[in-house]
């Protein structure tokens, strides 16, 4: 399993009773595309809670290989510990720092210089302020660099927050429902972004929206009620009957095709 | 133009300040202006130094205190007591005999030398500030909750000096102090008053030069970050109770270093700066003047101590007490951004 | 063991009124996002309705009835604390919705302006209020003492707990203020008319605070300080508690008051202040947000 660059083993949650994972044994292989899809309830976008350290796990770990070789335990660790071993997420609801401004955001999203007495000293060096231009470029948003990033627009904003991702050189990147509030172009694009980005990464995507689903996929994962219930390729899930009938209705392939 | 302006603008209202009040002396002198006015804004130096410790923990960083005159107190109990014992010479004092002690309590005895008092002015709130930052902040205890805590523990900290009182001479704090100039009363010690007005000058204008660098640099941005965003700043790899609790701990030692200057200049201390009303009203300060610029933590400190200056015979004392309340809630519901947001706002809009 | 006694029929009204003051801070803080500072006041409110209803006995009214002064201000102090904070509410509370932190700092706005108020009416001595003939004395069981007082205090308090509880969880309008404290929204969109929701809440909030203060007008004298005096014990028992459940406010409330209590039983009370408040941040190193959590899946709530 070693090409997996995360491991999630028997994880469960229960909040009150409620159980909202159960039993989730899955891998994530290095330097691919791995969507997680399924109804409203199924457990998604509490998987990446539990990955990322904002809910703690009621059983089972997630175990994390930034190389091969190594092998580490995310769960149990601070979220910031987390972030800083090289695993960030992106939240559902876009959550950029709306009094400062896009470059600022993007400089403190930098890899390193997290410390508190480095940051009274940090100065932006050359290496970093390329880095920030060329990922700004990227998403577009580069001629708005100064602007107070609480007055872009909504879809900016989704770029702002995935450009602060990708600036930070992460080995993995976790993504809730990136197109959400974005329009068919806007949504291809995201789409070639992440594709681009997945030599240097490993992505992992939380959507509904089939379309994007098909462009960008690697592997999908469909979770139903806190379990799994089918992983394949996006065709394979497409085809298969039993997500059909729990998730994409009955005319799941025709949807899926529009 | 404008950029420029914008830039620069804090810096230059505080410049425009500190000239003011360099000046002041210089009417004193002619006699335009009395001694009691040279002391009051010497006070109101302190004042403002505590208000910039304020600001950066409230308006960049979104912790509101609501008792850090704990700690102004502490500073000016700590330099009280130092210059107190320089008077009796070391011995013990008169309300430590009324209390029924026989020689020094240890607790007062490095009060004795300057570098002994300097240390515990930094020492001892730094220490109180550390602890409480990291039992509260490391547990993510944040916002109100935080707020009735800082609350909490002043109003401890206030019965407790009170019921001490043979250590601190309870409701009487301690009074009939000397600056470390010597006495700065009476037309014989004009020199040192001037002399000490100024360094309470420098003092000011030392911690704003300080604290606007650092506001200035990433430190400070992840302060805003936190402000605006607290999860956000955990999700970007930032232990946000580290920072929480340094800028909380310099912010305690500005407010010490604020109480020591501020009992040269009004020759007493009592318990009531550690009474939670007297630390709200420094947060208000602040909020009129502008929170999250520093120079309006300084203005708003200067403005509304004035004011009071003004008002504070007579009928108009009850009159003031209405305005004070009236300000407190108008300028939170209406004008969060205070005067010098405010201006800053309308002279150099943000593009769209 | 009388000591022992004694201290936990102490700690008993001590909590009592604590929990009187708390109900109305927790629900509002839980269902709106506000802490009214100005809490104490209303309690400085009830306690002086107190004074005044007793003058008007003493003054114009035969002796014979003057004991039953003091019933009647018990719904004079709700109703009189109940009408301000209505008014209140309008004016000031409501421009303040989920601003928790500007909410302690505007309210202590309307707390300084009250309280001169009070000064300016009542001037600032305290004032006195003599306790009913059927509440002086005690009950004497064995060696010790239990003052009708204290008694009665009690028994008034868990009164009042029963109706809050009644109406909170078992009337329409309990439902409708727990629907609006949980998803505002959602329930705007049901047709609840979630500000009379809020402005109804937090009248009856002030209101407990001032039956509270008709309490506290038997265990000492009033100025306009004395609201200053309970308030942050109160807000010490919502931060414990937690909010939106009722049982947070009464476990927080009871915390607090007996041990408050106990500690005093060995040290003067300025130390047993500081030892309370320790007790609640070591409370708050296992649960930040109190007792009983309302959780959010947003990420900055």
């Amino acid at each position: 399993m070693s090409d997996c660059v995360l491991e999630m083993n028997k994880i469960s949650v229960e909040f009150d009773g409620f159980h909202a994972l159960t039993d989730v044994t899955c891998g994530v292989k290095r330097n691919t595309i791995h969507f997680f899809i399924g109804p409203n309830g199924a457990g998604k976008t509490t998987l990446l809670d539990i990955i990322c350290g904002k809910t703690k796990q009621t059983y089972g770990k997630v175990y994390y290989h930034p190389q091969p070789e190594d092998k580490k335990v995310l769960t149990g660790m601070k979220e910031y510990q987390i972030v800083q071993e090289g695993v960030g997420r992106k939240f559902q609801v876009p959550s950029v720092f709306q009094n400062l401004t896009v470059f600022d955001n993007m400089e403190l999203s930098l890899k390193g210089n997290k410390k508190v007495l480095e940051s009274i000293f940090y100065k932006l060096s050359k290496a970093d302020y390329d880095n920030i231009n060329e990922i700004l470029e990227l998403v577009n948003l580069k001629d708005k660099q100064d602007i107070v990033a609480g007055y872009l627009a909504h879809g900016e904003k989704q770029w702002l927050e995935i450009a602060m991702q990708m600036v930070q050189k992460p080995s993995v990147i976790m993504l809730d429902e990136p197109a959400a509030g974005m329009g068919k172009p806007e949504t291809f694009k995201t789409g070639e972004i992440l594709k681009n980005i997945k030599s240097e990464c490993t992505v992992i995507v939380v959507e509904h929206d089939m379309q994007f689903v098909k462009q960008v996929a690697d592997t999908v994962t469909v979770l139903h009620e806190g379990k799994i219930l089918m992983e394949g390729s996006i065709d394979d899930v497409l085809a298969d009957q039993t997500v059909q009938a729990v998730y994409l209705g009955r005319g799941g392939e025709r949807n899926a095709e529009n | 133009m404008k950029m420029k302006l914008r830039k620069y603008f804090k810096n230059i209202l505080f410049s425009i300040i500190v000239l003011a009040l360099a000046g002041l002396p210089f009417l004193f002198v002619a006699g335009f202006v009395k001694s009691t006015m040279i002391i009051f804004f010497g006070k109101c130096m302190a004042y403002a130094i505590i208000a910039i410790g304020l600001d950066m923990i409230w308006g960049y960083t979104g912790i509101l205190s609501l008792g850090h005159g704990l700690y102004f107190a502490l500073g000016a109990y700590g330099m009280g007591m130092y210059l107190k014992l320089q008077a009796t010479g070391g011995a013990i004092t008169d309300f430590m005999k009324v209390g029924g002690l026989s020689k020094l309590p240890l607790i007062w005895q490095p009060f004795l030398t300057i570098p002994g008092m300097s240390l515990m002015i930094f020492l001892v709130p730094g220490l109180i500030a550390g602890l409480i930052g990291f039992f509260t902040f490391k547990n993510r205890v944040k916002g109100v909750y935080f707020s009735i805590i800082s609350q909490a523990l002043t109003w401890a900290a206030y019965s407790l000096f009170i019921a001490l009182s043979p250590y601190t001479n309870g409701n009487v704090g301690i009074t009939e102090i000397q600056s470390m100039l010597g006495s700065i009363k009476g037309n014989k010690n004009v020199d040192k008053l001037i002399f000490l007005f100024y360094i309470g000058l420098i003092i000011l204008i030392l911690v704003y030069v300080i604290a606007e660098r650092l506001m200035k640099t990433k430190f400070g941005k992840i302060l805003i970050a936190i402000r605006d965003g607290e999860n956000r700043t955990y999700f970007s790899g930032y232990s946000v109770s580290t920072y929480k609790t340094f800028v909380y701990v310099m912010s305690a030692v500005f407010a010490a270093i604020a109480g020591a200057l501020f009992i040269n200049f009004n020759g007493s201390i009592t318990p009531t700066a550690m009474t939670i009303s007297y630390s709200v009203t420094m947060v208000i300060w602040v909020a009129i003047g502008g929170r999250g610029t520093l120079v309006g933590a300084v203005l708003g400190a200067f403005l509304i101590n004035f004011c009071e200056y003004r008002f504070s015979s007579g009928a108009m004392v009850e009159v003031w007490q209405y305005v004070v309340g009236l300000l407190f809630i108008v300028s939170v519901v209406f004008f969060k951004n205070g005067i010098v947001g405010g201006i800053y706002e309308r002279l150099c809009p943000r593009n769209e | 063991m009388n000591q022992i006694i004694l201290s936990l029929f102490n700690g008993l009204s001590a909590s009592s009124i604590i929990l009187l003051t708390s109900l109305g801070l927790a629900v509002t803080f839980g269902l709106m996002g506000v802490i009214n500072m100005a809490h104490g006041e209303f309690i400085m409110i009830g306690a002086y309705t107190t004074f005044v209803v007793h003058e008007l006995f003493r003054l114009f009214l035969p002796r014979t009835v003057f004991d039953f002064y003091y019933l009647l201000s018990i719904p004079a102090a709700f109703l009189v604390s109940f009408l301000i904070g209505m008014v209140l509410e309008k004016l000031v509370i409501s421009r303040l919705y989920g601003r928790e932190v500007d909410s302690l700092l505007a309210t202590w706005g309307v707390s300084i302006i009250l309280q001169q108020t009070a000064r300016s009416v009542f001037g600032s001595q305290g004032v006195a209020v003599t306790s009913p003939g059927f509440l002086s004395g005690g009950l004497k069981l064995g060696n010790i003492v239990f003052s009708y007082n204290r008694i009665f205090i009690v028994a008034l308090v868990l009164l009042c707990l029963l109706l809050v509880w009644l109406i909170m969880y078992r009337s329409g309008f309990g439902s409708q203020m727990r629907a609006t404290m949980q998803n505002r929204a959602m329930a705007q969109s049901l047709g609840i008319n979630s500000r009379k929701v809020d402005s109804i809440t937090f009248a009856c909030g002030s209101g407990l605070a001032g039956i509270a203060g008709c309490t506290i007008a038997l265990l000492g004298s009033v100025d306009s300080t004395v609201g200053q005096n309970y308030i942050v014990n109160s807000f010490m028992a919502v931060v414990l508690g937690g909010v939106g459940k009722l049982l947070g406010t009464f476990l927080g409330s009871n915390i607090i008051g007996f041990s408050g209590i106990f500690v005093e039983n060995f040290t003067s009370s300025s130390i047993a202040k500081a030892i309370v408040l320790l007790i609640v941040i070591v409370f708050l190193q296992k649960r930040p947000k109190g007792l009983f959590v309302v959780r959010s899946r947003a990420l900055d709530e």
